[in-house]
């Protein structure tokens, strides 16, 4: 008798089981994935953009943060089995991605709040969501009133002792490694990648931490664990704000943006594209500024009223600070050149 | 019989021995056709070199501390009262049922520039600034130590728990001092099982992941990391499949050299 | 010669002593570190507070990877259970040649490095359609379950006294029947134990999944490994003490399931 029971309870948490497994494949209307890159930066386009939206639209977001999308991207776009829709990623990886097949074309008739941006805040496959810069960031405390200022300070390892850290990916590290060795911003372009990895040969011994997403780059700063750190501006404020020994500088920062596109055969296409369309709505769009230091992709969002000046001259993309700053060119980034400098990366971390 | 075995080994041979042949083929096929261009590179370029040679010295390191401090752990276990025995084995395995990732997460509490080793360091006056003891390869041993000390100390204390006890008082009423009765008696009896623990160590430690990605600050690429970063980022099948399958010859010789001394399942059982 | 030998002694404890709480130490900081009010990771905790509880339990994306970690689990234990006893009950009961072979197949998810066991689930779960599905999770999680209960059953049998079931057999039961009623009960700790080992190693598989889980299915230690690796966020230290305590009742009710039949 006892094992009959014992049969039941089985047979019962089988069938239980599988009616969750059916449930929660069934809800497949109104919803997206939406992935970007965590942490401070996640958390603030939440508040600010997704959930806005999300009620706007009727539809539920669910979040996945990767902090390099690319392998992802690949992977999915290859077995072509998609679980993502739509991922805020560098430009260079929309483009790439699009040329190989792995992200949706951009229909810009169904995107008409697209239509006022500048040319060269979209590309056939993405539509640009913000800008943020990769900065020099520092902690005060340890540099006695004399703090690193630019990449060549960063690079002076006599002058300027104390543990340093970098970012684990070459973009924005091979342009800071370039204006270290003397390159003049404006001719940054395209890079000259033999210098710029025999530069950064010379920086080596002295990185404590290759970072590999935002947060950490945050928490090695706000843990003592580097004096300096080459970060996403917001990440800096975020900590500055929580009361770390932090400050940074525009000088030599690399601005950069992130673009919006939609991952090939996204399970829900058509969401997805209704959503990028209102994810770029100058109203919501200007609601990011107010929550980090980041800009907003879409420049009309500035006529909103929204974001006052003084506000506007405090983000990374005002005339101000771009001026002190060099634009990243996600062109060369896109380029074979640009793909083997990612490829020799890993290469270099290694020896 | 056959029938009741099918369900077990379909599902490994469908998901493990399948996949792994498929490997082998991969590793072998290149631009085309069979090629053996992916085993040249492995043992031609550097950054594989490097990455093996790494993995292989973290092992031997690793494997070697553990034996350091899982042997007298498991001697103590196998000869004090069975209620410190008990007391001593179970905070052997406790660690054990904790999450890697967790045990990851902690070691980064201690280990970091300003966490509790480097601040009692510094407060005894043992150095004067702090120590990089995370975000390299330090780190990624401290920590796969750590992970990997039980594996060492349950099949040591395995062969320990069975050595008769009188063949030890037989020795000291022979006149041996105790040490020299472990080193004449003990100790070489005990031989089976350090074996046992340095094999499973080593094997396991080659195949990790987890420690050296977390811990490693991004410049300890071990030969797992290089599988992974091949097929996720690079979509590399070929150079994966090389790697994969060089980690597996290692491994599978090296079970095959120890499984002539003593049992497969001596090695496994204590798992 | 006595006082040389007990300082002897006293070394060997302390070193002994030493080791131990390597072991522990790491394991025991996490439980004040899940009560701090700080996101970053200053030991010890400046003030106290259960924000990372709540943002455990608060936060729609962790609550379901622990759904999907757990049905995963459950469902692991359900299948991994019958068939490895099954197969542990074949291996016990023949004697061909063929076994022993089979047997070391079984084992295999163990011997081969989990790297190259998560790449190949992968490219099989790619060619299926199985990628970033519950099913799929299951199914790997099953085979790197299937080698603890077919050792833990085996023992269990190797101690059980076969002709018990030829009688039970003898008095007109089937093998299936006789099975059930008479050899099943008495080895059900350690068919208990191979469940419970079952379960935890699905709840704490990180490897496989992270190759093979995405989107909305991740289980939660692949959310653990990225909230590690890209934020070093305190809810981890939350997660880790609840799995801490939820796996050491299961050892204490393994403990206990041995001890009330001793086999």
């Amino acid at each position: 008798m006892k094992h009959n029971r014992c049969m039941n309870v089985t047979l019962g948490s089988s069938l239980l089981l599988g009616a969750v497994l059916v449930s929660s494949q069934s809800l497949a209307a109104g919803q997206i994935t939406f992935v970007s890159q965590g942490g401070a930066y996640q958390e603030a386009q939440t508040v600010a953009i997704l959930d806005p939206v999300a009620e706007a639209l009727g539809i539920t977001i669910h979040q996945d943060s990767a902090p390099d999308a690319w392998p992802m991207i690949r992977t999915q776009g290859t077995t072509g089995q998609a679980v993502w829709d739509v991922v805020d990623t560098p430009p260079f990886h929309c483009v790439r991605g699009g040329e190989q097949g792995l992200i949706e074309p951009l229909d810009f008739s169904r995107i008409p709040n697209a239509e006022s941006m500048p040319d060269e805040y979209k590309t056939p496959y993405s539509v640009a969501y913000e800008f943020y810069s990769s900065v020099l960031a520092y902690n005060p405390d340890a540099f006695d009133g004399n703090p690193p200022q630019s990449w060549a300070d960063f690079w002076n390892v006599e002058d300027f002792p104390g543990n340093r850290s970098l970012r684990n990916h070459p973009l924005g590290t091979l342009e800071a490694a370039l204006m270290a060795d003397g390159v003049p911003l404006d001719e940054l372009y395209p890079l000259d990648v033999d210098r710029a990895f025999g530069k950064l040969e010379e920086i080596k011994p002295h990185i404590t931490t290759w970072w590999t997403s935002g947060g950490q780059s945050a928490q090695l700063l706000y843990d003592g664990e580097v004096d300096m750190v080459m970060m996403w501006n917001g990440r800096v404020s975020a900590i500055i704000e929580e009361g770390a020994s932090a400050d940074f500088t525009y000088n030599e920062g690399i601005l950069q943006n992130t673009h919006l596109c939609i991952i090939k055969g996204a399970p829900n296409l058509d969401t997805a594209i209704e959503f990028l369309n209102a994810a770029i709505d100058p109203e919501y769009q200007a609601n990011l500024p107010l929550h980090i230091d980041y800009g907003p992709g879409n420049p009309a969002a500035f006529d909103t009223g929204k974001i006052s000046d003084e506000r506007a001259q405090e983000l990374p993309s005002s005339p101000e600070n771009a001026a002190l700053q060099v634009l990243s060119s996600y062109d060369w980034w896109t380029s074979p050149e640009g793909e083997e400098a990612e490829r020799r990366w890993l290469g270099f971390m290694q020896q | 019989m056959l029938v009741l075995m099918l369900p077990a080994i379909l599902v490994v041979f469908t998901l493990l021995v399948v996949p792994m042949g498929w490997l082998f083929w991969q590793s072998l096929y290149a631009e085309g056709g069979f090629s053996l261009e992916h085993y040249r590179r492995i043992f031609s370029e550097g950054i594989y070199w490097n990455t093996f040679a790494l993995t292989f010295r973290i092992s031997f390191i690793v494997t070697l501390l553990a034996l350091l401090m899982g042997y007298p752990v498991a001697y103590a276990a196998s000869i004090l009262p069975q209620r410190w025995a008990m007391l001593v084995l179970a905070l052997v395995i406790l660690p054990f049922w904790t999450s890697v990732l967790v045990r990851a997460y902690a070691w980064l509490i201690l280990l970091q520039r300003s966490g509790v080793v480097n601040q009692t360091l510094m407060a005894s006056g043992i150095t004067d600034a702090p120590l990089p003891l995370v975000h390299n390869e330090l780190g990624t041993i401290i920590a796969t130590v750590h992970i990997l000390l039980p594996f060492m100390v349950l099949p040591l204390y395995a062969t320990m728990q069975k050595i008769p006890y009188d063949l030890m008082q037989a020795g000291a009423s022979l006149g041996g001092s105790p040490l020299h009765v472990f080193l004449r008696v003990f100790l070489p009896l005990s031989m089976s099982g350090v074996l046992a623990g340095m094999t499973l160590v080593f094997v396991l430690c080659l195949g990790f992941y987890i420690t050296p990605e977390l811990m490693g600050g991004g410049r300890t690429v071990m030969a797992s990391m290089l599988v992974s970063r091949n097929i996720q980022l690079y979509s590399d099948w070929g150079a994966a499949s090389a790697v994969s399958v060089v980690l597996l010859v290692c491994v599978l010789a090296i079970f095959y050299v120890v499984g002539r001394l003593i049992s497969l399942e001596k090695i496994l059982g204590a798992k | 010669m006595n006082h040389k030998l007990s300082l002897g002694r006293i070394l060997f404890i302390g070193y002994v002593v030493l080791v131990l709480l390597f072991l522990i130490l790491p394991v025991l900081i996490v439980v004040p570190m899940s009560f701090s009010d700080s996101r970053f990771l200053s030991f010890p905790p400046s003030s106290y507070s259960l924000r990372w509880y709540e943002a455990f339990f608060g936060h729609a994306g962790w609550m379901s990877a622990a759904r999907t970690s757990l049905i995963v689990a459950c469902a692991t234990a359900l299948i991994a259970t019958p068939i490895g006893v099954a197969a542990a009950y074949a291996i016990n009961a023949s004697s061909h040649w063929i076994m022993r072979y089979l047997k070391i197949v079984l084992l295999l998810p163990l011997i081969v490095p989990v790297i190259i066991v998560a790449a190949g689930v992968f490219f099989i779960y790619a060619l299926s359609g199985m990628l970033h599905t519950i099913p799929g999770l299951i199914m790997a999680d099953v085979m790197l379950a299937l080698p603890y209960v077919v050792t833990a059953v085996t023992a269990g049998l190797h101690g059980f006294d076969k002709t018990q079931e030829m009688v039970a057999r003898s008095l007109g039961m089937n093998r299936f029947r006789s099975f059930m009623t008479v050899t099943l009960p008495q080895i059900k700790p350690s068919v208990l134990t191979g469940a419970i080992f079952a379960f935890i190693q699905a709840l704490d598989e990180t490897m496989v999944a992270l190759f093979i889980s995405g989107g909305r299915n991740q289980p939660l230690t692949v959310r653990m490994f990225t909230a590690l690796r890209d934020e070093i966020d305190p809810t981890i230290a939350a997660i880790s003490t609840l799995l801490t305590a939820g796996s050491f009742a299961l050892v204490m009710m393994m403990v206990l399931a041995r001890k009330q039949t001793p086999a």
